[in-house]
């Protein structure tokens, strides 16, 4: 970039924090209150937001972060996150459907939000999001809210503004479930902003403990091996993960017993689905520790190093030691591009 | 004639030349409510009609009384309605049963279907194993192409076995189903796929008559001759004799070698045809008459392999459903071909031909090495489960689509020669379209009505609660079914009670991972829309494609759906069979900036007033354009633009590409105002 663009950018992130200052509009502010009321459509005009890549979006997601910590005391809910990943076709939509239903028929008060993510064309861009197609949720029922994501060219299982969306859905339900693109040999970053990951998989099939003996992904907390639509099945099955887990020497995260976090589920005979719940619904209790930050650095961490690369991150760790470290996503963002801008301009 | 040259002529016993008997004529007939279908099968049957063939609405199919909300919309739209044994007595009123052949195009419900029309022989006093006919029941080919589908598959193939087992004892000129192929062609297969799924799907079905073990050796051997198929034909005609060729040769390879038929009679593949409709023109329709009849030289050409029976579409196939003149010109063009030609007098006219049996090997070898890597998938069932075969004809739908846009498939007066005078046939003064009488629906639901109230309801109820009993042991249920139809238990009652002891099934869609090979300038212009479009919003356009009420055309919404991937569209596609409510549901939860829906049932204008008042509902409708694609007749037009419709998409809009550059325009035009 020529010195004179650096220059304006400077400029420009100014009159940026500057529109920042501003408190959030009415219009927003209508919209927030009705989302929280899971209303449909002001949350998928929220969640728009938090998507979208411009300025406007960026200034509003701020407001919007900052009016949520200020209004703490009505905006209650802090939800649990729950990332659902595991290889392509193995579940995950039929058994995230299942999943709600139980959740709605037993914890009739909860507020549920589904982010299913797609992968896009390579090659125009697009994407078809049909996990619709496998999850028969009730309609017009306000307690479950089901929002299609692409993943758009981006690794990991997820989309460039998934961890964006996520921190409004926290803020807005109590909890809330993400399903990553089928996953191959690659890396699941779905642990980055999750609570809590479960890994699907399907029967006697043991290639996913291959992945984490090579180090490629971190262990899930909670193993499901789902089309399990037979006790027989179920049993191999189960014998076959433990094995090879043994033999991976692989320990469950945040478990006393292994045994605990293995469960064994048939999405379409409706079998282990309640378990399942149930577990899931105890982690939600024993969920003690904020990762909220921690989240929230690794996807700034990621934000500059796809903005800036290597060096951007040697000085973003340089500015980190500099400056203080709060305020909204947004703000440290432009934080980081401003220190970068004006870094740049006294080089030369 | 010298005597050396007699290898053309067929001799009867006595030593006579002889000619065969043409194949059976069928129309296919059924609209309005069972009084104006009764009055038509009587007409058709006084003009020397034979056999019947019986078609059911869209309720009926899927398992809906007509007082059903979603049943509404469609009632005697496309078939006529039959919602108990009292509407079933009044459709055959003055028809001797066990003189009709009747064939029903029924799937979902044909247990229930066939169990009205023997309670209705039974009540009559007709001897039930005198009932002939057909009923369609082939679930594989709905979850693939035609959508009529209830319950999970293996329950269906339950449903199917059961009444193998209960016609061949009782009702044994029954045939309990029909293989199609005809569905997967007009969804997109190729012939190897048409060969390759139906033949599987037979296996399917015998594989699990022979798992029931309810059959001795004879007995089995009769069933397998009870299966009879129902095909396709196309406009390449000459693959299209070599698939019927390939056919029946494999299927008395497959029953003799796979099932050990001995007997060469239950062997033999007895089909009936419809012929391709799928590639007639809404353009120019006229020269769709020419079409059918060369789509008829496909299955009539072959003695060893000509079809039994024959229905054809009409030349405004594209346009509405048929008026009685237009079904009986293709009726017209059958007795042409059968009594003014020399056709029937030959013995087959393409034995040791080279190229056709150069061509029918071909064909048999990759359709048995597709039917094995099926087979070691896992089978038929598992193939519907897994999308596998609805992938493949999604994919050479996509294929199929490309070639007519970029004219590597010349469709004269859709992408050739496109210039031409105006066909008379469309001026006529109801402009060449049938229209249905929108109320007689009230008489088919004031039936129903009438039904419940006189039903002697302890036994109606009876019959229901032993109908979910069976269901959940694994006993027979025609027996239950019949019981219920005598009781007066009505269609949505069946349905309901098996719905909830075998819960639904929406089989996959498969768009995902499709893509398209159209390459034009068009999606080069599209493109850069989008690109512009992200530029000044910061996101991807996004789209949902809805196929709301029964509607099972599928083929449009998919196209369109992966058309718009390949523009560059985030688009949510969920399959056929939704409410109006649930895609205004998807719509705003997925805060879309448009809506389009894809119709081809005749329900667009209920369908679409049951939108926008959703849409009103939820502040919505000003703020959401609605496009809307398929058949819809151009009369139309007007009142659905006032509702509020943005832009109307025909078949004639197959530029996949200008579609979605239209669609672009109609984003725009909301987003800027
Ligand atoms: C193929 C076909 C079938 C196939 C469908 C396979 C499938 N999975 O889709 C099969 C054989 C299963 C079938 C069955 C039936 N069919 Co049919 N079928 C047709 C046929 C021949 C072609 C339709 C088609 O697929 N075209 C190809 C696709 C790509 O084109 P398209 O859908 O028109 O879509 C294009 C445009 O319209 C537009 N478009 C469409 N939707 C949308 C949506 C959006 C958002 C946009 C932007 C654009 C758009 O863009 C597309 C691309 O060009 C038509 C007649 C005809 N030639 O059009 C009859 C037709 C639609 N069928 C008809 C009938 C009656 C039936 C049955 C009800 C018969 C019965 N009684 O059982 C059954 C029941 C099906 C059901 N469950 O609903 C009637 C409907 C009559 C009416 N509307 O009044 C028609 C018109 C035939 C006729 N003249 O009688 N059918
Ligand atoms: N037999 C059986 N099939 C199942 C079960 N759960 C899901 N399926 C089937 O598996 C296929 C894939 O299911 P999905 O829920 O779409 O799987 P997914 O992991 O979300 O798939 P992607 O999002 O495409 O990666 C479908 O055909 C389901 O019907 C189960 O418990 N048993
Ligand atoms: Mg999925």
């Amino acid at each position: 970039m020529p010195l004179s663009k650096h220059h304006s950018l400077i400029k420009e992130l100014e009159s940026i924090q500057a529109a920042m200052e501003a408190p959030l509009d009415a219009e927003t502010r209508t919209l927030l209150e009705k989302a929280y009321a899971l209303e449909k459509w002001p949350i998928a005009q929220l969640i728009s937001i938090f998507e979208r890549n411009n300025t406007d979006s960026l200034i509003k997601r701020h407001a919007i972060s900052q009016y949520l910590a200020a209004n703490a005391d009505t905006y209650t809910r802090q939800a649990t996150v729950i990332g659902l990943t595991g290889t392509p076709g193995a579940g995950k939509s039929s058994l995230t459907g299942e999943l709600c239903l139980s959740l709605l028929k037993h914890q009739p008060d909860m507020s549920i939000a589904v982010l299913a993510i797609d992968p896009s064309s390579q090659e125009s861009g697009g994407a078809l999001l049909g996990d619709r197609t496998r999850m028969q949720l009730p309609v017009n029922d306000k307690r479950v809210f089901f929002r299609s994501q692409a993943s758009h060219l981006d690794l990991g299982g997820m989309g460039k503004s998934t961890f964006h969306v996520m921190r409004l859905l926290r803020r807005l339900f109590d909890l809330v479930i993400i399903e990553t693109v089928g996953i191959g040999q690659s890396e699941i970053e779905v642990q980055r902003l999750s609570d809590h990951t479960v890994l699907v998989m399907q029967p006697l099939a043991g290639d996913q403990v291959q992945f984490m003996k090579a180090g490629i992904m971190e262990v899930p907390n909670t193993f499901v091996i789902n089309k399990c639509d037979e006790d027989e099945l179920a049993r191999k099955s189960k014998h076959l993960l433990n094995a090879s887990l043994k033999l991976a020497k692989i320990h469950v995260r945040n478990e006393e017993s292994q045994e605990q976090s293995i469960f064994m589920t048939s999405a379409t005979k409706r079998r282990g689905i309640d378990e399942l719940m149930t577990h899931l619904m105890a982690v939600r209790e024993q969920q003690q520790v904020d990762q909220v930050a921690a989240q929230e650095e690794y996807f700034l961490n990621k934000w500059i190093q796809q903005a800036y690369g290597e060096f951007g991150l040697s000085l973003a760790e340089y500015f980190n030691k500099s400056s203080e470290d709060s305020g909204t996503f947004e703000q440290k963002e432009l934080r980081y591009k401003s220190q970068i801008a004006n870094f740049l301009t006294k080089l030369s | 004639m010298s005597e050396k040259n007699t290898a053309h002529i067929m001799f009867d016993k006595d030593g006579k030349p002889k000619s065969d008997r043409p194949w059976i004529f069928r129309t296919y007939a059924g609209h309005t409510n069972v009084w104006a279908s009764n009055e038509l099968y009587r007409s058709n049957l006084a003009k020397g009609q034979t056999g019947l063939s019986i078609a059911l609405d869209l309720p009926t199919q899927c398992g809906y009384s007509s007082d059903h909300d979603i049943a509404k919309p469609e009632i005697g739209k496309v078939g006529v309605p039959i919602n108990s044994l009292d509407d079933m007595a009044i459709l055959f009123d003055n028809i001797p049963l066990d003189q009709m052949n009747t064939s029903m195009t029924i799937n979902g419900t044909s247990m229930w279907l066939l169990s009205l029309y023997i309670a209705l022989a039974e009540e009559q006093g007709v001897n039930i194993a005198d009932l002939k006919g057909t009923t369609q029941n082939d679930l594989i080919k709905e979850y693939l192409a035609r959508g009529t589908y209830i319950f999970p598959p293996e329950d269906s193939i339950r449903l199917i076995v059961d009444m193998y087992e209960y016609c061949l004892h009782n009702v044994p000129s029954w045939n309990a189903s029909n293989i199609c192929s005809y569905h997967l062609q007009e969804a997109g297969a190729t012939p190897v796929q048409e060969l390759a799924f139906a033949l599987t799907t037979a296996i399917t079905i015998l594989d699990a008559v022979k798992e029931r073990n309810c059959f001795n050796e004879e007995e089995f051997e009769r069933c397998v001759g009870r299966i009879s198929y129902f095909v396709n034909a196309g406009m390449r005609f000459v693959e299209e004799v070599c698939k019927m060729r390939a056919f029946c040769e494999m299927w008395d390879e497959i029953t003799q070698e796979r099932y050990g038929v001995k007997n060469p009679k239950f062997r033999r593949f007895r089909y009936g045809v419809q012929v391709n409709s799928l590639g007639l023109t809404e353009e120019q329709p006229e020269n769709n008459a020419w079409r059918i009849l060369i789509e008829t030289l496909g299955v009539t050409l072959s003695r060893n392999a000509r079809c039994r029976a024959l229905q054809l579409p009409a030349w405004n196939e594209a346009l509405s459903l048929p008026r009685p003149w237009d079904q009986q010109w293709s009726l017209r063009l059958q007795q042409i071909m059968a009594y003014e030609t020399d056709l029937l007098e030959y013995p087959d006219l393409f034995d040791g031909s080279h190229v056709i049996e150069s061509k029918v090997a071909d064909l048999k070898e990759q359709a048995y090495s597709e039917i094995n890597k099926i087979i070691d998938m896992g089978g038929g069932v598992e193939a519907v489960k897994t999308g596998y075969m609805k992938s493949a004809l999604v994919a050479s739908q996509g294929e199929r689509m490309g070639k007519l846009v970029n004219g590597e498939q010349v469709v004269v007066g859709k992408n050739r020669w496109t210039d031409g005078i105006e066909s008379p046939l469309v001026n006529d003064s109801d402009g060449g379209i049938f229209m249905v009488d929108a109320d007689a629906a009230q008489k088919t639901i004031d039936a129903l009505n009438k039904t419940r109230a006189a039903r002697d309801e302890t036994r109606a109820q009876a019959a229901l609660k032993r109908l979910g009993e069976e269901a959940k042991q694994s006993k027979n249920l025609m027996e239950v079914s019949i019981e219920c139809a005598k009781a007066r238990v009505t269609t949505g009652e069946w349905s309901d009670t098996l719905r909830e002891a075998f819960g639904e099934f929406r089989p996959p869609t498969g768009v995902e991972g499709q893509a398209l090979s159209i390459e034009s300038e068009t999606l080069d212009a599209v493109r850069k829309k989008v690109d512009a479009f992200i530029e000044q919003h910061g996101y991807r356009p996004r789209m949902v494609v809805g196929k709301p009420g029964l509607d099972g055309h599928s083929n449009g919404a998919e196209m369109i759906a992966v058309a718009a991937r390949h523009a560059g569209f985030d688009v949510i596609y969920f399959g056929i069979r939704l409410s109006a409510v649930d895609i205004v549901q998807s719509a705003l939860e997925e805060n879309v900036d448009v809506i389009g829906i894809s119709l081809l049932s005749g329900s667009h204008n209920e369908i679409t007033d049951q939108l926008f008042d959703e849409l009103e509902k939820n502040g919505a409708k000003d703020s959401i354009p609605v496009i809307l694609g398929g058949i819809i007749p151009t009369p139309d037009f007007d009142s659905l633009h006032a509702k509020g419709v943005k832009r109307i998409f025909t078949p004639k809009d197959f530029d996949l590409m200008s579609v979605m550059n239209d669609i672009m325009d109609v984003i725009n035009t909301q987003k800027n105002g």
